[in-house]
């Protein structure tokens, strides 16, 4: 731990050369190419965790049953650590589904990572639905499906996008976690800047992880935005934030 | 009269960010061992100037002494040790049980725990609170419940003054009704100077000694006791304050007792003749006689029913349905009197005593006088 | 898990676990250290920004974003960069798993004092509290549940954190993984590392709940 002023200053440079030289963007090893990747990595386990985690979460809260059961998977989610999950991935993609390194073991990792604050959010949104707007709508003689459809979705929908843009987030900054199991994206910088002891690589991939999570970000709040109703934005963030919180 | 208690001289208070001050140099006293109600609108400046004697809201002009002292020259926590203090939504400590809520002052001024426990415990009596409520939760408690803890809490050490901030604006109207009578009770034995905020005239009229009615800005348009606001309203804004119902709110400050003797009335013994009750009755101009034994009244008859009987106790009488003793008030008597088929409301004394008769003319005369 | 496990096997050395208990409990203790010390600073340093965010209200805002990035950039890559700087030490995985806590425990913080109702500080003011006393005797009690919330959700994150750590060679049980990943995917290791600290999780969780209703009688109490 010499001058650790100059180092700083030292690492800032490479690290700015790096990302400013045009060799590092292209080829099928460059930044197009992997954040490309990473987008992909990223998406498939988050349609295929909304798919699954928003309907159940939704489903469940309106019957409000699985209180137990919903606890426990929220609880579990969260304890179980992602490097864990990796090793689930891993485990599932190699040894048990022959689907070899790469691309499938990070999928599964991030599709178990986003069902916990998907569903448990789901779950919490429609079960929280004001009882008297329900026993209203219910007084003027909507079937189920409609207090379903027309009153307890639209009143949820921020909290549910709130946990899908807090859960996207979480998704796109651990997949880099997948370049440890030989997979791609900008995971990949990171890990062999490491190995090639290239700290303007390494700190250059965090860099741009940072900025992509952070796109998304601004991404899924501009479309949140268009999307929920105007009286009901803007109030959901604080009670989605803390069912959801989790470091990757 | 003693020194008041509570002397406001001038003052005001202006927000930051406002031009017009919340509470424009009022002046008033409030004297030792009385309860002064603040009265008004919203936005009188009403509850400012309550929080401005325990400094909660500093005054930003004039000069506020309690006890004689100003309360500027005293450490904002260590006045408001001295001063009781209760608010509408009472702030129990949720996280302290009642024992330790009432015992909240007397810790803050180091009292030793002996004396401290001895005090809680007289308290819940005072308040009428049963012992093993000291050991729960303010949320374990009843609206009401937790409103006895509030007034239990604040007069803990016993301090010669309490500020009442709408202390029972939340709580419903029957429960309201039981707990101004029983702050009225504790008033009596305790003699404490309270200063009491509310926006409910009827609140004022029933517990003030003397009522402040104040206007937007803190303007103080009457200060007088209840009665002669009711009686002599001193401004057009004093006036339509009160409502529309200012004789009866009147009546309701009045009893029974206060209209002296009142005679026999419309009324003969039951051995009296035909004749002798006919007299009465048309002397009080009624088509009815109320008929006696003695000092008990038996009840009443129509004069066109004695027809051939020889004493007035002969025929069948019809009870008084209501009957009123001395402390109840003249509302209540008009109230009898408008729903008897006779028109009278009657008065008993202890033992059932026949008293005698209000009549129309009587409250009236009362109410004129 | 178990029956995946069964089907890759074809003879899993499951006696591995059996025969290495005590390499299992020395890493299970250093993953309590490391999350223990990480969870006791986090806090301190949480407890003056909260404070800090609360009296300077403008504060709050630059505080929640900077500790909100933080939480974007993966924790692997976190240690990776303090790495140059502080070395493979004990500092480096600290630095980061501190970092990471924060979010949490000032959110949660503010949020509990924020919430502590106005009228309870009023009446308090209005019997003569002093302001610090008022903090302490007052608004800390009643932001307690909400704290501890928080503190049992940054608690459950640093145990698996300090998996992670196990890249600059910490990790406690996480270590276990890095070894099964490079024997070849050997799945008891593998198991130990992932299973283990998905359990002390739970536990100090669990532990992290009791201590709360301990501590805080009048709101389970004031629910029933």
């Amino acid at each position: 731990m010499v001058a650790p002023g100059g180092r700083l200053m030292d690492a800032i440079v490479e690290t700015f050369r790096w990302l400013t030289d045009a060799a590092s963007w292209t080829g099928p090893r460059g930044v197009l190419a992997r954040s490309l990747e990473h987008l992909w990595i990223s998406l498939v386990p988050l349609a295929s965790a909304m798919a699954v985690a928003i309907p159940a979460g939704v489903l469940a809260g309106h019957h409000r049953r699985g209180q137990a059961v919903g606890a426990a998977i929220s609880n579990l989610g969260r304890a179980v650590p992602s490097l864990a999950l990796l090793v689930f991935g891993l485990l599932l993609s190699v040894r048990v589904l022959g689907l070899g390194f790469s691309f499938w073991p990070i999928v599964f990792t991030l599709f178990f990572l986003a069902l916990q604050p998907l569903f448990t959010n789901s779950y919490t949104a429609v079960r929280e639905a004001d009882p008297a707007l329900l026993e209203a709508a219910r007084g003027q003689g909507l079937s189920e499906r409609d207090v379903l459809l027309a009153v307890e979705l639209p009143v949820a929908s921020p909290v549910i996008l709130t946990a899908v843009r807090i859960t996207a987030v979480q998704v796109v900054a651990t997949a880099p976690l997948g370049a440890l199991a030989a997979g791609g994206g900008l995971g990949r910088f990171i890990i062999d800047g490491f190995g090639q002891k290239d700290d303007g690589q390494m700190l250059g991939g965090v860099v741009l992880v940072a900025v992509f999570a952070l796109l998304v970000e601004f991404a899924i709040t501009r479309l949140e935005r268009r999307v929920v109703p105007g009286p009901l934005q803007g109030r959901t963030d604080a009670a989605a934030v803390v069912a959801t919180g989790r470091a990757n | 009269m003693t020194d008041p208690m509570i002397r406001l001289d001038g003052a005001t208070k202006t927000f930051p960010g406002t031009s017009t001050p919340a509470v424009d140099a009022l002046s008033l006293e409030v004297p030792t061992g009385e309860i002064v109600v603040f009265v008004g609108p919203s936005g009188c400046g009403k509850t400012t100037t309550l929080k401005m004697i325990n400094r909660i809201i500093e005054p930003t002009g004039g000069t506020i002494t309690v006890d004689g002292v100003d309360v500027r020259d005293r450490e904002p926590h260590l006045l408001r040790r001295d001063i009781g203090y209760v608010i509408q939504q009472i702030g129990l400590f949720p996280h302290r049980t009642i024992a330790q809520n009432v015992a909240t002052v007397p810790r803050l001024l180091g009292w030793d725990e002996d004396r401290t426990r001895a005090r809680v415990d007289e308290l819940l009596v005072t308040m009428g609170l049963d012992e093993e409520l000291g050991a729960r939760y303010p949320a374990e408690l009843s609206g009401g419940q937790r409103q006895r803890v509030g007034v239990a809490r604040a007069l803990a050490a016993d301090p010669p003054v309490l500020l009442m901030d709408e202390p029972f604006g939340a709580v419903d109207p029957i429960v309201r009704g039981r707990l101004q009578v029983e702050l009225l009770d504790l008033q009596a034995r305790l003699r404490k100077t309270i200063v009491f905020v509310t926006h409910d005239i009827d609140e004022a009229i029933h517990l003030g000694d003397r009522i402040a009615i104040l206007n937007v800005g803190g303007h103080l348009e009457q200060y007088a006791p209840p009665e002669d606001i009711l009686r002599e309203p001193a401004t057009p804004f004093v006036e339509e304050f009160l409502g529309p119902e200012r004789g009866l709110k009147r009546l309701a400050l009045r009893t029974v007792a206060d209209l002296g003797e009142l005679g026999l009335g419309n009324c003969v013994q039951a051995d009296a003749s035909v004749e002798e009750a006919a007299q009465v009755a048309a002397e009080h101009q009624e088509r009815w006689i109320g008929i006696l034994d003695g000092d008990r009244l038996r009840g009443w008859a129509w004069v066109s029913d004695l027809d051939g009987a020889r004493r007035a106790g002969d025929v069948e009488t019809s009870l008084f349905r209501v009957a009123l003793s001395a402390e109840d008030t003249l509302r209540a008597a008009l109230d009898g009197l408008v729903r008897s088929r006779t028109g009278v409301a009657v008065v008993l004394g202890p033992d059932q005593r026949y008293d005698g008769m209000i009549t129309l003319a009587r409250l009236n005369q009362a109410m004129v006088s | 898990m178990s029956p995946v496990l069964a089907q890759a096997s074809g003879g899993i050395r499951w006696s591995w676990i059996g025969d290495n208990l005590d390499d299992i409990w020395e890493a299970t203790v250093e993953h309590l250290w490391l999350t223990g010390i990480a969870m006791v600073v986090g806090f301190a340093i949480a407890m003056v920004l909260s404070v800090l965010a609360i009296r300077y209200r403008r504060l709050y805002g630059p505080i929640t974003a900077t500790t909100g990035v933080i939480f974007t950039i993966p924790s692997f890559a976190l240690f990776f960069v303090l790495a140059p700087f502080t070395g493979l030490t004990v500092l480096t995985a600290e630095i980061g798993l501190v970092l990471y806590t924060l979010l949490v425990l000032v959110r949660n913080t503010v949020a509990g004092l924020d919430g502590v109702p106005e009228d309870v500080k009023e009446a308090a003011r209005g019997m003569g509290y002093t302001r610090n006393r008022l903090f302490l005797e007052i608004e800390l009690p009643l932001a307690l549940p909400v704290i501890i919330a928080g503190l049992r959700i940054a608690t459950v994150t640093t145990v698996g954190l300090v998996t992670i750590t196990a890249l600059i060679t910490f990790g406690g049980l996480g270590r276990f993984i890095l070894d099964g990943l490079q024997q070849n995917l050997f799945v008891p290791k593998l198991v130990v590392g992932a299973v283990g600290p998905t359990v002390l999780a739970l536990v100090l969780d669990g532990a992290l709940l009791l201590v709360q209703r301990a501590l805080t009688p009048w709101s389970r109490r004031a629910a029933a």
